[in-house]
């Protein structure tokens, strides 16, 4: 019997392809997780005005380069995911190079960055507003982490010329990690 | 593109659409920088609507541009819409519903003692001590870093053991064997002066043949400030 293998990329019902519908729900669901601690860290700063201080010592300029890498990053993810409709697999794969690129650049900054806190007695447990400056940005390091590591395994495939849809659906998920670090920006480094 | 056309259609995207990521890309960073320089002129001019605007409200704008361009979201199907659109609204009615009770600490018939009382710790740290010392956690050094009281710190550390009112009745002392020193025993103060307080709160009573359960406390206080706490002891002391 010749049945065709059931490719999950070709049902749908949303009239979406089902990787894509996929990481919509994804976001759905970290758009709930990013909003809430974000809207918890937001509703205590405004009724403690005793984290202004606490918050003067974030690096407004290691901050803003971050914001530099991760929007640069993300141009470089939608130029992959151009150069993949298009078919140039090998191409994708060098745009995805550079953003895993973009993403270790971030994390180098973020740990430099982090080790000045830790050493200057900044610690997670020294106040809540610690507590929420290495939550928020901890959870989105980690995301930027899992994107680097999963960008890595579609460049490759990628380069083969293999699976070119992927690169656009991690192309989604990286502009949302993008997205959430436009809004820890200005929540954590210049509300001050 | 045009080899793709058929597959893209049938994934749902119709083709119409052409960003130009690198003119969103740039907006991007332009939109960035306003976000950076505008809270520098907001604090220099002290508008805070400025601050506000250029760093919260262009947030929303950059992140705009993102979902559309980057994510393609504007010409994506509806139901990816709703569906992210269900997130945010489920998010906000998180947001309103526990608002009230987290950004106010008072209320109809309650009271939150607890956020006020660290609102007035973070205050009195923040206001003119080094940045070490106001974030330095725990109790002990709180005290310290707060603003130093011989009161308040003896109330803090001394009064567990010898009580709020000096008479070694403190409650972590009760277990104790000697029992805490009763400062307002005039039997006490025999042979005892403001030297040997000194001495004992700085090293220990083990120090001058005493308990060793009495422990010497001399990192926690400067000279002077060692001095305050012996006087204070002594203001137990009973007139004779």
């Amino acid at each position: 019997m010749a049945h065709a293998r059931p490719i999950a990329t070709t049902r749908s019902a949303t009239g979406i392809p089902t990787p894509r519908l996929a990481v919509w729900w994804i976001l759905a669901s970290e758009v709930v997780i990013f909003g809430g601690l974000l809207g918890a860290y937001l509703m205590h700063r405004i009724g403690h005005p005793e984290w202004a201080e606490a918050a003067s010592h974030t690096q407004t300029w290691i901050g803003a380069v971050n914001t530099f890498v991760l929007l640069t990053s993300s141009f470089t993810a939608v130029l992959a995911h151009q150069a993949a409709e298009k078919g140039k697999g090998k191409e994708a794969a060098k745009l995805l190079a550079f953003t895993i690129l973009g993403a270790l650049t971030f994390l180098m900054i973020k740990s430099y960055e982090w080790t000045i806190e830790i050493m200057a007695g900044y610690t997670i447990t020294a106040n809540t507003f610690w507590s929420f400056y290495y939550t928020a940005a901890g959870l989105h390091a980690l995301h930027v982490i899992a994107g680097a590591i999963i960008m890595g395994f579609i460049a490759v495939d990628a380069y083969r010329g293999r699976e070119l849809h992927r690169v656009e659906i991690i192309g989604i998920y990286w502009h949302f990690v993008d997205v959430v670090w436009i809004f820890l920006f200005p929540l954590l480094y210049i509300a001050k | 593109m045009s080899e793709n056309n058929e597959q893209r259609d049938e994934q749902g995207h119709d083709d119409g659409h052409h960003v130009n990521y690198f003119k969103i890309y740039v907006i991007l960073l332009i939109l960035f920088a306003i976000s950076v320089v505008g809270p520098e002129v907001g604090e220099l001019t002290g508008l805070r609507w400025i601050t506000l605007i250029t760093a919260f409200g262009i947030a929303f704008v950059k992140a705009r541009l993102v979902v559309n361009n980057f994510m393609h979201l504007a010409w994506e199907r509806r139901i990816a819409k709703w569906l992210l659109a269900s997130s945010l609204i489920l998010l906000l009615l998180f947001v309103a519903g526990v608002a009230p009770d987290v950004m106010n600490h008072e209320g109809n018939n309650w009271e939150n003692v607890a956020a006020k009382q660290a609102v007035e710790r973070g205050l009195a740290a923040a206001s003119g001590y080094s940045e070490e010392e106001a974030e330095s956690e725990g109790p002990v050094e709180e005290v310290i870093a707060a603003g130093f009281s011989a009161q308040n710190s003896f109330g803090q550390i001394c009064a567990t053991c010898h009580g709020v009112g000096g008479e070694g009745d403190g409650i972590a002392g009760a277990a104790l064997d000697p029992a805490p020193a009763s400062f307002i025993d005039p039997v006490f103060w025999q042979g005892r002066d403001r030297d040997r307080v000194i001495t004992v709160i700085r090293d220990g009573a083990a120090a001058v043949g005493g308990s060793a359960l009495m422990a010497p406390w001399g990192a926690l206080y400067t000279d002077d400030q060692l001095e305050q706490m012996a006087d204070y002891v002594m203001s137990f002391r009973p007139n004779q």
